[in-house]
């Protein structure tokens, strides 16, 4: 009996907490007021221009600046984060992958947004895939798919930019990511890795072994759930305050003059999409500072180009190389920067911000 | 004396979260060493084709106790495991 009240008051509290981030982050969403002010306009109002303090001043204040009213956001983003990687049904993906082309391209695209905001899990899963007889274009699509639009990111880019460059994202890097499975699947060095993953008909290997999930009791759920929040902000914000510490001092010294007339139209698209993809950022960066450019004149289409740089940064290309060919890396690089430059032109023109 | 097998299945090298699931079966391993039931702890690669053509595709960390994977893409409590293995060892 007292285990079972521990439990539901355990549940109580998890539950309550959940609902309290949910309730602040509309809460803060129906209060918001527009600020027109920018970063620039702080330092001016604190007189810090002229001060020699400048230099010390730019990192500890933007960093301030921006998790004050980014705080309910990313709190918000990381405990939705791990919410759904707890209740997202992960044996799913051992069950059907494998059983066919359509099905492995299709659970690629699905799952990969719940199940990768963290990078160690991505590989492997790249890995799996490929041996599961999936194939390598499903592989790929989810390799794309996993850091273009995980749930983090898209919550990150809907809260922060727009909700409508978040829909812009996600359906480009879908098209993007299934377009370049395709490719690369078609390929003489996309098959001949299928080949030599291809993996025997293992019903014998598979008759003792088999794979039957526990589901623990929903308090317990709920609190890995919090628990993995905590692991993956703790695995992501040192990386991303660094990284807002080189946003804070490009948003006080990059004239506006320049954002416009670079990364505007057709060249900015360019710009954007090559500067966007090797340009190393860290996970969450690449929103603050497109967040940054975007209110310095660049235009969406640029934006989105920006954004959809990240799966084909370096460090992602160099761990993939590790199981593929560098044929198959080299194949969805190019797929992937065509794709970000296309939806960049797409969406500039259809959003009449080229 | 019982003998339970359990697998430890994550990427090579480990990542955080799999030695965190790994130092779990441990914990649960040395207590139930006290039991009398023997298990062993192995560590297997998540990417390695024995593992896949066993298993299918896993989400890391995973635990498969006697060839049945029973936990899959979270860290387990010690005494989750320990419960799991003692199921397994009946």
């Amino acid at each position: 009996m007292e285990e079972k009240t521990k439990r539901a008051v355990r549940k109580a509290v998890l539950l309550a907490f959940f609902i309290i981030v949910i309730g602040l982050l509309i809460y803060s969403r129906v209060t918001a007021r527009p600020s027109k002010e920018t970063f620039k306009d702080k330092l001016s109002a604190f007189g810090l221009w002229e001060s020699p303090l400048l230099y010390v001043a730019i990192p500890a204040l933007y960093i301030a600046d921006y998790f004050s009213h980014a705080w309910i956001c990313l709190l918000f983003a990381f405990s939705v984060a791990g919410l759904i990687y707890e209740f997202v049904p992960k044996e799913t993906i051992t069950r059907y992958m494998g059983r066919g082309k359509a099905v492995g391209y299709g659970l690629a695209l699905c799952m990969a947004p719940f199940l990768t905001v963290c990078s160690c899990t991505m590989v492997p899963l790249f890995g799996g895939i490929l041996y599961a007889g999936a194939g390598v274009g499903p592989a790929i699509t989810f390799l794309l798919m996993a850091p273009a639009a995980n749930i983090l990111t898209i919550l990150m880019t809907g809260e922060m930019i727009s909700w409508e460059v978040a829909g812009a994202r996600i359906i480009a890097s879908a098209v993007v990511a299934l377009v370049a499975g395709l490719i690369v699947s078609a390929t003489p060095w996309g098959k001949a890795v299928e080949k030599e993953f291809q993996v025997a008909d293992s019903a014998a290997a598979r008759s003792s072994a088999k794979v039957e999930v526990v589901k623990p009791p929903l308090d317990e759920r709920l609190w890995a759930a919090l628990k993995f929040a905590g692991y993956l902000a703790k695995q992501i914000l040192p990386f991303f305050i660094i990284g807002l510490i080189v946003v804070g001092y490009l948003s006080a010294f990059i004239p506006e003059e320049i954002v416009e007339s670079y990364l505007t139209g057709p060249t900015g698209i360019l710009i954007a999409s090559v500067l966007g993809g090797p340009l190393y950022t860290p996970t969450l960066v690449e929103i603050a500072l497109g967040q940054e450019l975007w209110n310095k004149g660049m235009s969406k289409g640029a934006l989105l180009s920006w954004l959809m740089g990240q799966p084909y940064d370096f460090a992602n290309a160099m761990a993939v190389s590790r199981i593929a060919k560098w044929k198959i890396v080299a194949t969805y690089f190019i797929v992937a920067w065509a794709g970000s430059v296309t939806f960049g032109f797409l969406y500039g023109m259809l959003s009449g911000s080229l | 004396m019982k003998e339970v097998k359990v697998e430890v299945i994550g990427p090579e090298p480990p990542c955080m979260r799999c030695q965190a699931a790994k130092k779990a079966v441990e914990k649960a391993a040395e207590k139930l060493k006290q039991a009398g039931v023997v298990v062993n702890v192995e560590k297997a690669n998540i990417m390695s084709k024995e593992i896949v053509q066993k298993y299918g595709v896993l989400v890391s960390p995973a635990i498969a106790i006697n060839n049945a994977v029973k936990i899959m893409g979270r860290v387990p409590s010690p005494e989750e495991v320990e419960k799991l293995i003692m199921e397994a060892a009946k």
